[in-house]
């Protein structure tokens, strides 16, 4: 087990042969030799860190940790709401990446007091993507293979942006899940991706970063285009509740799309994947005007 | 002084207006019986008495101190009552039953001793249910539970009884033989008061007798003074016939 | 209730020894696998690094505070049943642990955390404690079925506030809303709080056991016996009040416990609760400790909460109790 150091905000300087690092709750993590004892404590951390170049190096995951497929092999410690902690330990990890809004605070903190070093990742941005894979594969000893991928990343965003900066602006209904219904405003990861492909969330206003809604406010939004989620990465019937609505716009234009989950919901490199495929939807709906 | 004195005391019966204010004392050596139709207020009196109901109006007080001014443990220290209704709560056995008498003596750190166990052997003894010892309670007849009842407040060991219609339940034999354990208490220099549905019962074993009315009217004196036929059938709304036997009067109730 | 000094002890040290064979088998059994050679070297101080963190800073913290939850439940069924003179209440029935969950999950709601939860948690059980009070006051004395029946009532109506603030609240948070209404010891931190409190109730067992004892008669009773009914009422339910709020506050609402632990003793060891209520702190902690080993092993590394499994095993228990008692 490596020590833990919180001091002063440079990032990514090595200091007299130590690895340091920020992390998303601004707190400097600094290793003292490269981390190879990996503990991913979120699906969307372990895809960063294979993302990152540092795949063998871990060594723990939490359920549901099925990308890259070679993920599925590595020792679970459980769900990342209720970790089992011993094996977590017996692993005997040297970094463990942790998610702060998903894993339990109570759980957090008993790891840090056991003297495992904790860095936390919360992407809420593209930028936030690129730069937690070029700092996960700092502190993995990684670099060349990490900062290619977020160099990858961040062009690829970039060329989106410019693409379809100048799109016209067409209304776009998100659908994260349908029992209750739920979407997303303009703060969420997907919302951003919307609006960089010129889309108008209908529902982007809203204050709460996962709205439920009903049927009634989406009708009355009559958005152009509607692109879901699934509860599978093939489950495409969502879309097909709407249809039972004719009048909206979005199914007499056939602008129902379906977007595979992983793709979007989390903020990995593979986010880049779903834009393209958001672009491509959206501008196939534009066509259709 | 085992002396349980009543000073203008008026019982609160709900639904009824103030009855008569009782003034009496219940001496040690005395035997007082209480009688009165369903619904005069017997069972409230002699709650009242023991502290567990308030009164509209005037004072209890044992040993001349206001009964008000003593502390719970206290009173049951000094005062014992036999209910008329009992309920089971949780499974006990009947010496378990006759033990819980002893509470007011012990302290809250202390377990019952081998003089309180004595103590209760003694009494179930004397009330003919030693034999159902290990019973539980809720096996018992109703005359059972009845003699048990008694043998807890003889375990408690008071110097004031109140016993509210101490023979119900009771066979002939039994009857007999708690009203003697009373006269004998009595007779030690306590002072014992009775609610008695059994007007020859009182005649026969009472020195003293209190007459409740419906009414809220009372009167109360020396047995021989109340023995009037005339306020007997006023009470109970029952003509009666009277004799004497064996010394002592005894009313039948004719058409 | 006849229980000379003497018959006390073999039966809680009984209790005693089987809470301590519990302790020792949770302490050794767990996801990691450890042998008893291990346990004994880390007794002595010695051990392998990783032995020493499994058992000093896991294993050993999270038995304690399932052995305190379980007691503190069993002790706090107990004098419910007594309070209530019904052998079907349990600490939960007068809307405490719904109480103690409402507030835990406001505090959630409004995105506080850790010291906030707790005292937020305690907040709603005291609230909970006097709204049935004071409800269930009316003419009168508060007769069992009436305090039952507003209990039963106030604990629907803080059902109620849990399922509308699960509704609103945001996705993340719900695991942790869940955690407080299936009882799970994954989040507890320091066992000592509810271990002291569990200390110093087991000191005040015996004398509030003997008034308990006479309470059972009934209150007319009881009152004629030298209790003060009212006071010993109010403290019964306070004590129980606390108890409860600190194990639901600690692991949340695990069900069973307090029902099925203070019933099964009595149907071996008797009424008289000067032995019945440590009986139950002694063996509510046993039965928690053995039943969070199996939440924690059973699917490993999935981790079950241990509400789960006290339900699981306390129905068919219940039922099975219940129709010994006929």
């Amino acid at each position: 087990m490596l020590a833990l150091a919180l001091s002063g905000p440079v990032a990514g300087e090595a200091r007299a042969g130590s690895l340091c690092a920020i992390d998303d709750r601004d707190r400097e993590v600094c290793l003292d030799q490269s981390a190879e004892r990996i503990a991913a404590l979120s699906p969307g951390a372990t895809e960063l860190v294979y993302a990152a170049g540092a795949g063998e190096k871990v060594v723990a995951v939490v359920a549901f940790s099925d990308y890259p497929p070679e993920a599925r092999d590595v020792p679970s410690v459980g769900s990342h709401t209720r970790m089992d902690l011993e094996t977590l330990v017996t692993l005997n990890p040297d970094l463990v990446i942790g998610w702060m809004t998903g894993n339990p605070p109570e759980q957090l903190e008993t790891i840090e007091a056991l003297g495992m070093p904790v860095f936390y990742i919360e992407p809420r941005d593209f930028e936030g993507v690129s730069s937690a894979v070029e700092r996960l594969a700092l502190l993995a000893d990684t670099r060349e293979q990490g900062e290619r991928v977020a160099a990858e990343f961040r062009d690829g965003m970039a060329a989106l942006a410019g693409r379809y900066a100048d799109a016209e602006p067409i209304s776009v209904f998100y659908q994260v899940w349908d029992e209750p219904l739920m979407t997303i405003n303009d703060e969420h990861l997907i919302g951003k991706v919307l609006t960089l492909c010129g889309g108008v969330n209908v529902f982007g206003e809203l204050s709460r970063l996962v709205p439920r809604i009903d049927d009634e406010s989406v009708l009355a939004a009559d958005p152009e285009a509607i692109l879901a989620g699934g509860m599978g990465e093939e489950n495409r019937g969502w879309l097909t509740h709407w249809q039972q609505y004719p009048s909206l716009t979005a199914v007499e234009r056939d602008n129902l799309y379906f977007v595979p989950p992983s793709l979007i919901q989390r903020p990995t490199p593979r986010l880049l994947e779903g834009s393209r495929l958001f672009c491509e939807q959206l501008e196939r709906a534009r066509a259709k005007r | 002084m085992n002396r349980l004195e009543i000073r203008e005391l008026v019982i609160d019966v709900p639904g009824r207006r103030d009855g008569r204010a009782l003034t009496l004392s219940v001496e040690p050596g005395q035997v007082w019986g209480v009688l009165g139709p369903n619904g005069a207020g017997k069972t409230t009196l002699l709650h009242t008495l023991a502290g567990l109901r308030g009164p509209r109006a005037g004072q209890v007080l044992i040993d001349g101190r206001p009964l008000a001014a003593l502390g719970r443990r206290q009173v049951a220290r000094k005062l014992g009552l036999v209910f008329q209704d009992r309920h089971d709560g949780f499974p006990a056995t009947v010496r378990e039953t006759a033990l819980i008498g002893r509470h007011p003596w012990l302290s809250a750190w202390q377990m019952e001793g081998g003089e309180d166990l004595r103590l209760a052997e003694a009494a179930l003894e004397r009330l003919d249910v030693d034999h159902l010892a290990e019973r539980l309670v809720s096996t018992l007849s109703g005359g059972e539970r009845q003699r048990l009842a008694i043998a807890t407040v003889l375990t408690q060991a008071p110097q004031i009884w109140l016993a509210d219609e101490p023979t119900n339940h009771l066979d002939l034999h039994h009857q007999s033989a708690v009203m003697a354990l009373l006269a004998e208490q009595a007779a030690e220099g306590r002072a014992v008061m009775m609610c008695l549905h059994d007007l020859n019962l009182a005649a026969r074993w009472c020195d003293h007798l209190l007459l409740l009315y419906p009414d809220g009217e009372a009167c109360w004196g020396p047995a021989r003074d109340m023995l009037v036929p005339a306020a007997l059938e006023r009470l109970y709304g029952q003509r009666l016939a009277t004799a004497e036997i064996d010394g002592a009067p005894v009313f039948v109730p004719v058409r | 209730m006849t229980t000379p000094r003497r018959l006390l002890w073999p039966p809680l040290a009984v209790l005693a020894l089987l809470g301590l064979a519990a302790l020792l088998l949770s302490v050794t059994l767990g996801s990691a696998a450890l042998s008893l050679a291990d346990v004994w070297a880390v007794a002595r101080g010695e051990g392998s690094p990783l032995a020493r963190t499994l058992i000093l800073d896991l294993r050993i913290p999270r038995s304690l505070s399932a052995f305190a939850v379980g007691g503190l439940l069993a002790v706090a069924g107990a004098l419910m049943q007594v309070l209530l003179r019904n052998p079907l209440a349990d600490p939960y029935v007068l809307g405490l642990s719904g109480g103690a969950s409402v507030g835990a999950l406001a505090a959630m709601l409004a995105g506080l955390g850790g010291a906030v939860i707790t005292g937020s948690a305690f907040a709603g059980a005291f609230l909970s404690t006097l709204l049935v009070f004071g409800l269930a006051h009316g003419t009168g004395s508060w007769t069992p079925s009436r305090l039952l029946l507003t209990g039963v009532v106030v604990a629907a109506g803080w059902g109620a506030v849990i399922t509308l603030m699960l509704a609103i609240s945001p996705a993340e948070r719900l695991p942790g809303m869940l955690y407080w209404l299936m009882g799970d010891l994954s989040y507890s931190r320091s066992p000592w709080p509810p271990l002291a409190l569990l200390l110093v109730i087991c000191l005040l067992l015996m004398p509030l056991g003997s008034s308990l004892n006479v309470m059972a008669r009934g209150p007319l009773q009881a009152a004629a016996l030298g209790v003060n009914v009212r006071p010993l009422e109010w403290t019964i339910y306070v004590v129980a009040s606390v108890l409860t709020a600190t194990a639901v506050t600690t692991a949340g609402s695990i069900g069973f416990v307090g029902l099925v632990v203070p019933h099964m003793l009595r149907l071996v060891l008797g009424n008289d609760q000067r032995l019945i209520l440590p009986a139950c702190a002694l063996a509510g902690g046993t039965l928690l400790v053995l039943a969070d080993t199996l939440a924690r092993t059973m699917i490993a590394p999935e981790q079950l909460p241990v509400g789960v499994i006290t339900a699981l095993l306390g129905v068919p228990t219940f039922l099975y109790l219940l129709y010994r008692s006929r």
